[in-house]
């Protein structure tokens, strides 16, 4: 790729690597609220119509958990929200307002109770009961909650939120989405013009920067990377399925093993770029609940929606031409746990190579996870 | 031709030559905390034992084990996963379950008809199931490692032990000390614990006849009992020292692809 857009993906990589990034700064000193959220089944579109800087949380740079581990008594927990949690402690989320949970996984809703107790001092902190189940009922429920939280935020915050607000803000995420649709087209090439860890870095610096600039960036990049196809020796190419997905270094031990990760089905990736929330919709917080709950399902926390998961990665499997699937969860992960052992059986019934490993999210057992990348490569004859 | 296989496990460092057809096994040599040190020993050792003078006598070699990369004198590396599919196939063609336990991991891979793995898990980052474990034991029980290896410690009424932390377990054995539960009974209980773990790894990678039981771990006589017990299966070893079976797949990676590349003799270390 030339130094154009190099620099292009460097911008984007600076704001994946770091948490206060100079937009979060810029955005305090004029006195915007940031607001922290945890999953992104919680509408960002809710917080942005109220004129907030959303930001997904993520574990970014912590490399200990040891004053979050004095809150989460138990040792069943995975370690990102233990991360998030002790980079809050030890001061680094300072910039948040408000900082609002979903009831994903009970390790999230620890967070929330830890978070409440603790010194870090955020004004307001929010849960919002996310459905389990996919279906009619659960998304009018899901609505409900939704009118909720948008009343607590206009209460604490003296905003209005108002429907043609919403409607502006879903407008801008629907461009969003549609642009990183783009942005994945171009994995489908047959040699990538951006490497896996590249498009970690494109997706996570969209989750903590103001969305408007965000799309100009993203279209600016597409258009400078054109239709460009690299050269080069043919790479075995990966699809990664599991847990979070926002670190850079995961993917770089992949592609180093001399691979490149063409799909993903991750939170902070190809699981949140899917199809669009309904602008017709008269009733904008029934189009965000909908698409959460009806239109976009899979998440691996929806009990009812296993055969979905599935053809969601058979579907990219053959989009993407993956010669093999990796699943990874982080340790203690509950809701990955069954859900990768199943999958891979399908996966493999299904005549496509799949290997699952437990990792945590601060990679510590490096040596083990490309001793099992590499084996599982060489088994496809890479 | 002549290609060279090594093998820089945790522990201990180990090479193999083939020399035009024939297999040569170096000496176990102890790992030192530069893998390439490790590395030229084990060679060494192997070159010597083969009547060979120097490493450029060598057509191609590739290394395998924790230390595998940045080996200088090796011209590629291979993981373990598939040495030791390659190596134990090599000399069984009938193996169809490779069970290793080195000194800091353990794996299981199950092989096709035709040799290559079809799947394999490994252990996570806990040291249960490994070789560390029973060095851990032995000096808890002071019986050193050849005790806990011992047939003759096999008891008909083990003692159970649930810790599946290798701290955890020891505490747990010092109790079981203290109350002076017969030495024979814990040492049996410690290797039905791992064959446990083990075998559950094993189950998940999938169990064919033929099993066989690879790594240093394969002179544990209890375990391989307790370890046939869990699988239901005979868990064989096989008539080449089952140490070097990682060592010997590597070597016959050199050999394949050095005879791949056509290259001639001396051209190691690229």
């Amino acid at each position: 790729m030339n130094d154009n857009v190099n620099s292009q993906i460097g911008f984007f990589a600076q704001i994946s690597n770091t948490i206060t990034n100079p937009f979060v700064k810029d955005w305090k000193e004029k006195d915007g609220a940031v607001v922290g959220y945890f999953c992104p089944v919680l509408p960002e579109e809710l917080l942005m119509a109220a004129g907030f800087f959303p930001f997904l949380m993520r574990g970014t740079g912590s490399d200990n958990t040891n004053q979050a581990d004095e809150y989460f008594r138990s040792s069943s927990n995975c370690s990102f929200p233990r991360h998030c949690f002790n980079l809050a402690l030890e001061g680094k989320y300072g910039f948040l307002d408000g900082v609002v949970m979903g009831t994903t996984c009970d390790t999230l809703k620890n967070v929330m109770k830890n978070w409440s107790i603790s010194p870090i001092g955020t004004p307001f902190v929010y849960m919002v009961n996310t459905p389990h189940v996919s279906g009619e009922v659960m998304a009018e429920y899901y609505r409900g909650e939704l009118a909720k939280f948008r009343a607590a935020l206009e209460e604490h915050f003296k905003v209005e939120i108002t429907d043609e607000k919403l409607g502006a803000a879903i407008k801008t995420c629907n461009e969003t989405r549609e642009l990183q649709r783009q942005l994945y087209a171009l994995r489908k090439l047959e040699n990538p013009p951006l490497s896996g860890s590249d498009i970690v870095s494109v997706m996570v610096a969209g989750t903590s920067m103001p969305k408007e600039l965000y799309n100009a960036k993203l279209k600016q990049l597409l258009a400078d990377i054109g239709e460009t196809e690299i050269g080069g020796k043919k790479k075995l190419r990966l699809m990664l399925v599991g847990s979070c997905g926002d670190d850079t270094l995961f993917t770089q031990i992949v592609e180093e093993l001399g691979a490149v990760v063409v799909a993903d089905e991750t939170c902070f990736g190809g699981k949140v770029i899917h199809g669009k929330v309904d602008e017709e919709n008269k009733d904008p917080l029934d189009a965000l609940a909908r698409y959460q709950i009806v239109d976009n399902p899979i998440c691996a926390k929806m009990a009812n929606m296993r055969d979905a998961r599935r053809e969601a990665v058979l579907s990219a499997v053959s989009e993407y031409q993956v010669d093999g699937v990796l699943g990874q969860r982080l340790g203690c992960c509950d809701t990955w746990g069954v859900e990768l052992y199943i999958l891979h059986e399908q996966l493999l019934a299904a005549g496509i190579p799949s290997m699952m490993l437990e990792r945590e999210y601060v990679p510590d057992n490096i040596g083990q996870v490309s001793t099992r990348v590499q084996a599982f490569l060489e088994t496809m004859g890479g | 031709m002549i290609a060279c296989g090594v093998d820089l496990g945790s522990t201990t460092g180990k090479a193999v030559i083939i020399k035009d057809g024939e297999i040569i096994l170096g000496e176990i040599v102890m790992a030192t905390v530069k893998p390439a040190v490790t590395a030229q020993l084990a060679v060494d050792a192997a070159l010597k034992k083969a009547g060979l003078s120097s490493v450029k006598d060598v057509a191609y070699i590739v290394s395998t084990g924790y230390g595998r990369l940045n080996v200088a004198l090796a011209n590629e590396n291979v993981s373990e996963i598939s040495c030791h599919a390659k190596g134990n196939y090599f000399v069984d063609p009938t193996v169809r379950t490779v069970i290793d336990i080195g000194g800091q991991d353990c794996k299981a891979i199950s092989l096709g008809p035709n040799g290559a793995p079809l799947g394999f898990e490994m252990n996570d980052r806990c040291a249960a199931g490994t070789g560390r474990f029973f060095q851990v034991m032995a000096h808890v029980l002071e019986c050193g490692i050849e005790g806990i290896f011992s047939a003759d410690n096999v008891s008909p009424t083990p003692t159970s032990i649930s810790s599946q932390c290798s701290v955890f377990a020891e505490s747990e054995v010092i109790t079981l000390v203290n109350n002076e539960v017969p030495l024979k009974d814990i040492i049996t209980g410690i290797n039905r614990a791992v064959a446990g773990r083990v075998s559950s790894l094993a189950r998940r990678a999938g169990v064919a006849d033929k099993v066989v039981l690879s790594g240093g771990c394969y002179l544990n006589m209890g375990l391989r009992a307790a370890l046939a017990e869990a699988l239901g299966c005979a868990v064989n070893v096989l008539p080449m020292n089952p140490q070097f079976m990682g060592a010997l797949g590597a070597a016959v990676f050199a050999q394949e692809k050095a005879a791949k590349a056509g290259t001639q003799d001396g051209g190691a270390g690229k």
